[in-house]
């Protein structure tokens, strides 16, 4: 197994996911909105970059926009877009709470993700949008993977900083109260519904960014890479690191991720083995969902430590 | 002539999605919280049967029982085991963990059965035609099926001992207890009821579609389009609205491509919510 690879795709996969879910964080753990169908957003970013960045159609390609733009300008388009999709799709759901507000959100992903598979004027159908602009080259002596691996771990920072910057903040202590008691924080002057719209906007922003560097990762934007089983493991990722914990969050991620990569690096013999060991992988990852669920292990372990300091 | 006869279809499409709905909504109204599983249920239920039929050699209707009397245990046994003991953690951390539950049940059965498509052993189905309009015989059994299913549900919701301590359970566990319904029972048969009935979907589900492994994700998402458009832990809104969506579906396909169909079903969704934000049977504080 060539171990330095992996360490590189966990760390910039690990990055990627990590940024999902912190903004998923952020809405379950501080807005209490439960979003199943964080995928969408994730594919609107990865879908407007690659759209921004290609070159116009030709030959076989059914697309009909490539606007060709330098991919700086079309990573600030998809976190835009993102923004844009949070407000369209957020207007109708966020007047839903708890389990309608979830199924929605689901429903809204799985509705955006069947257009992407049948509207080929988007982005080819099926096929996808293949050879996205990657815009680092080697640097210097340093090769283009780490140097993108870096760049992933960097969005992952900021996003963290800003974040941490933001619930330190009296507005996320607003956010807090709201979340424990809404009906005293109604009361202490807390517009709490338009707080929690606010929530959902801001969370959608980095999730478009992602998108947009998961697309320069993979070189592709194919509706096949965003399914729900997206939206299911950054919630894994998220109740394996512990809710409200950030580097819980951050920590669990890597670790799913890590867990899947070793599975996928894994050398099999026969198809019949890998097909096997993906659906290992599959039972492997809901029992630990469930295991997490139940006993909640990190909560324990953050509880412990804060009452012995 | 055309619309007509996609009109037909969807009334079939929509009695199957009234009998995978049914037990989805029956555990949310008695056990409180959406179920994710169901839909792999009606998996495990499709894939017995077919490996009984056309492995073992069983003629189709035993085979069927037993897959529907399996899948009954195997829904009890996963609710003892695993959602039984984080009840007291609400709605939202069982509607999770269902999500692990359809993950583990759904890699074990890609695990156990391999891709490829499978169809069970039976003839052909039949084709009749009356005024222009053509039914096919499997049509027939889904649409007697529903309604056999919805008027004996109500029957035994509204006659027996059992129903009437379900429908008490739902309401108000503690006060149901205090008057002598015993309620772990009752919600043993709450489980076998619901997984029962999951089990005969996903009978219908082998008997109407080639089985894939991930066709029973597929229907999840019809079957939360049809729970919340009835309104959740609603059941009689269900046959309501699994009418409405299986017609919207196919009937559509009239006008757009048929890839489009799960779309349909939720822009259904979406506008019935913008304007009754608890689905079709829901009050206003529900």
């Amino acid at each position: 197994m060539n171990w330095p690879q992996l360490l590189v795709t966990v760390l910039t996969l690990g990055s990627i996911f990590g940024v999902v879910t912190l903004s998923l964080n952020l809405q379950y753990a501080r807005g209490g909105m439960i979003n199943f169908g964080i995928v969408a957003y994730f594919a609107v970013g990865a879908y407007t970059y690659a759209i921004f960045t290609q070159p116009p159609p030709q030959g076989l390609d059914q697309y009909k926009f490539g606007f060709g733009w330098p991919w700086w300008t079309a990573v600030i388009v998809a976190g835009l877009a993102a923004l844009v999709f949070a407000a369209v799709t957020g207007w109708p759901t966020l007047r839903l709470r708890g389990e309608y507000l979830a199924l929605t959100t689901f429903a809204f992903a799985e509705v955006f993700h069947s257009l992407l598979l049948n509207e080929r004027r988007i982005g080819n159908g099926t096929v996808g949008l293949a050879r996205v602009e990657r815009p680092f080259g080697d640097w210097g002596p340093i090769e283009e993977k780490y140097v993108f691996a870096g760049a992933a771990a960097l969005l992952l920072v900021a996003t963290l900083l800003v974040f941490r910057r933001l619930l330190v903040s009296p507005y996320g202590r607003a956010l807090d109260a709201i979340r424990d008691d809404e009906t005293a924080a109604l009361a202490a002057g807390k517009p709490a519904q338009k707080m929690r719209r606010q929530v959902f906007l801001i969370s959608a922003v980095p999730v478009g960014f992602a998108g947009a560097v998961y697309a320069m990762f993979t070189t592709l934007a194919q509706p096949s890479l965003f399914t729900a089983e997206v939206t299911f493991i950054v919630w894994i990722a998220l109740v394996l690191g512990g809710e409200r914990s950030v580097y819980g969050v951050v920590l669990g991620t890597a670790g799913l991720v890590f867990f899947e990569e070793i599975v996928r690096a894994w050398p099999f013999e026969t198809v019949r083995s890998a097909q096997i060991a993906a659906s290992v992988e599959h039972v492997v990852t809901g029992l630990v969902f469930i295991a997490v669920l139940r006993y909640q292990p990190f909560q324990a372990a953050a509880t412990r430590l804060k009452v012995s300091k | 002539m055309l619309l007509l006869q996609f009109f037909v279809s969807g009334v079939a499409t929509g009695c199957f999605l009234i009998l995978a709905t049914i037990g989805f909504s029956l555990t949310r109204r008695v056990e409180g919280f959406l179920n994710i599983a169901h839909a792999e249920l009606l998996g495990v239920s499709a894939f017995t049967t077919w490996w009984l039929n056309s492995h073992h050699g069983w003629h189709v209707l035993a085979a069927a029982v037993a897959a529907i009397a399996f899948t009954a245990l195997v829904g009890l046994g996963i609710a003892r085991v695993v959602y039984d003991p984080i009840r007291h953690r609400g709605p939202a951390v069982l509607l999770i963990t269902s999500t692990g539950v359809a993950f583990v049940i759904g890699g074990a059965l890609h695990g156990l059965i391999g891709t490829g498509i499978r169809t069970l052993d039976i003839g052909l189905a039949h084709r009749y035609e009356a005024f222009g309009l053509r039914v096919t015989s499997h049509q027939l059994i889904v649409v007697g099926l529903a309604a056999a299913v919805s008027v004996s549900l109500a029957l035994f919701l509204n006659r027996t001992r059992t129903g009437l301590a379900i429908r008490a359970m739902a309401v108000n566990p503690e006060l149901a207890a205090s008057r002598g319904v015993n309620l772990s029972a009752t919600s043993r048969a709450t489980w076998l009821l619901s997984s029962g009935l999951a089990g005969l979907a996903g009978v219908m589900l082998a008997v109407l579609a080639t089985l894939t492994t991930d066709l029973a994700f597929a229907q999840i998402l019809q079957i939360l389009a049809v729970a919340i458009l009835a309104g959740l832990g609603s059941l009689y809104a269900v046959i309501l609205s699994g009418l409405l969506v299986g017609v919207a579906m196919d009937v559509s396909a009239y006008w757009i491509p048929a890839g489009y169909r799960p779309l349909v079903a939720f822009a259904v969704v979406i506008v019935v919510l913008l304007f009754r934000p608890a689905g079709l049977a829901g009050t206003r504080d529900a």
